[in-house]
């Protein structure tokens, strides 16, 4: 285990926050010796910060790495993220299970934790198509709530549709999950509250109906701002 | 019987085509010094065999989506050096791979003995690249890996596209059929007229019809590499590719965006512009096992975009 860094002297200004915030312990790899050399090689970004840094790794990468010292010699801006730990199994190179190993080690942890638990098919806090969610965004508009009318389950590419009345205009967005503008997703209300009575009426994957049926878009959405 | 063949003169150069070449052999005579070829404007690399395994989707770092799809090298070996002398006394070299491991006992005697020649375990499929001289692979038996590729380059993808069976001509060439209503009888779908009138009085050759579509050789040209992993020889191009799920595919460096632009710039003295940006050097003659073993595990390309999407232009 070693602590990858910038060297001193070649520390930009502004960035050393940024890079001492993003740290990160990784196992070391099985190709020649890093720790042996003092350039800095890899750095592990957040997504926040990642354009800063990446801009300042490409320059640091210009000045003070040759060709020769490169852990990837080919391309001078090329990333290298951590890998996932332990070796595949053997199955996995004749291409066995290779796409839902992807769907698994593709999104980051937290999307991951999401994918699985909240958008799954079976889990016991799965969210229902009629629940009220809020996701919070990177950009405008930096919150939007509405009632989940569909869930696109496709690993990695998992997306879902809120429907919302704005103003008194019908508004849908769809937002992916793995999608690094989507930074949380919030339950307000879930699809036919507590009362499983209530929840007898929802029985559909996708509530497309709710788009010609205002008065059953006003019940659902009663109180979402 | 009169047998021609058996008549024909032998030329001094009778085994004009020769295959399971190992140029180790030919380099010691030559020279005595092993000299680590460079990858130059000039040439052209092997491709390899690939398995197209499916598609997904990824973000670059502004936060667009963009799809990708994914190939594994499936035990992609080197098992011929190949070089014939045409006719016109020019020079045909080539690299033939092979890919897929398949059990003995459904290969041919034949395969087999090529095969074994080779020094390789019997393959599903067995295709040539054509390469410039340097880019043979110096030993036979070579494995392939998805190092061979550079994420930041383009790629060519050859593959057989989904057979789509006796189709009309509304799918097969876009037609636009004739009209739903109006009176039209019986022929909602047809392709209406063939040709003109007694002048030329016939159907030209290659009349568009119906018949059947898909199941052809396909190029998807220009491809951008995004990813490569090491560890299971994955290469994430991004867009789609030709054929159904675990088809073979043929990857090649790109023959625009790669190939020619790097003769041109390089004759041009536009060195920067040689390679696509970033991209420093391409593994040569190509990559191999050993060297996928020597690099990080996961390597990407950054985003061709320079500005976000996200952020409006004044």
């Amino acid at each position: 285990m070693y602590f990858l860094t910038l060297p001193t002297k070649k520390r930009i200004q502004g960035m050393s926050t940024a890079i001492a915030a993003q740290r990160v312990r990784v196992k070391k790899p099985s190709y020649p010796c890093i720790s042996c050399c003092s350039e800095p090689l890899t750095i592990m970004f957040a997504r926040s910060s990642f354009r800063i840094a990446l801009d300042a790794w490409r320059i640091v990468s210009r000045q003070s790495i040759t060709t020769s010292s490169r852990i990837y010699p080919y391309s001078r801006v090329a990333i290298i993220p951590s890998a996932p730990p332990g070796s595949p199994p053997a199955s996995l190179r004749r291409g066995k299970g290779l796409m839902a190993y992807l769907q698994q080690t593709l999104p980051s942890t937290e999307k991951q934790k999401i994918i699985s638990t909240i958008f799954s098919r079976t889990h016991p806090d799965r969210v229902r198509p009629g629940t009220v969610l809020t996701v919070n965004l990177t950009h405008a508009p930096t919150s939007f709530s509405g009632v989940l009318i569909s869930v696109r389950r496709r690993g990695p590419d998992t997306s879902f549709v809120l429907r919302n009345v704005v103003q008194r205009t019908g508004v849908e967005m769809q937002f992916f999950v793995n999608s690094p503008h989507v930074k949380e997703i919030l339950v307000v209300s879930r699809a036919g509250g507590l009362d499983r009575k209530k929840r007898k009426g929802l029985k559909k994957a996708k509530l497309f109906y709710l788009r010609d049926s205002p008065e059953k878009m006003t019940a659902m959405s009663a109180g979402v701002r | 019987m009169f047998r021609v063949w058996a008549f024909a003169r032998h030329s001094p150069f009778c085994s004009r085509r020769s295959v399971h070449q190992s140029l180790r052999a030919n380099a010691a005579t030559e020279s005595s010094t092993s000299a680590v070829t460079k990858w130059t404007p000039a040439s052209i690399r092997t491709g390899v065999i690939a398995r197209k395994r499916g598609m997904t989707a990824m973000w670059d770092e502004h936060g667009a989506r963009f799809p990708v799809t994914v190939l594994q090298l499936e035990n992609c070996q080197v098992t011929a050096n190949i070089t014939t002398l045409r006719k016109d006394n020019s020079e045909y070299h080539a690299v033939q791979v092979a890919a897929s491991d398949r059990p003995p006992k459904t290969t041919t005697n034949q395969m087999l003995g090529h095969f074994k020649k080779a020094g390789v375990s019997p393959k599903r499929i067995v295709k040539e690249f054509s390469v410039t001289a340097d880019a043979h692979v110096p030993v036979v038996g070579t494995t392939l890996s998805a190092a061979h590729f550079v994420p930041g380059q383009f790629v060519d993808v050859v593959a057989n596209s989904i057979g789509k069976g006796f189709q009309g001509v509304m799918k097969r060439w876009n037609f636009k059929g004739l009209r739903a209503s109006h009176g039209v009888s019986v022929s909602h779908r047809s392709a209406g007229a063939t040709g003109a009138h007694q002048d030329p009085g016939r159907i030209w050759p290659g009349k568009k019809m119906a018949g059947r579509m898909g199941g052809k050789r396909i190029t998807s040209q220009n491809l951008h590499v995004v990813r490569i992993d090491n560890t299971l020889d994955l290469v994430f191009v991004r867009g789609c590719v030709p054929g159904y799920d675990d088809a073979h595919v043929l990857i090649r460096d790109a023959k625009k965006k790669m190939v020619a632009l790097a003769q041109h710039n390089q004759a041009k003295g536009l060195y920067e512009k040689v390679l696509p940006k970033g991209v420093l050097d391409l593994p040569f003659p190509a990559g191999t096992e050993e060297l996928s073993k020597t690099l990080p595990p996961v390597i990407l390309a950054p985003s061709r975009r320079t500005t976000s999407p996200f952020i409006p232009r004044e």
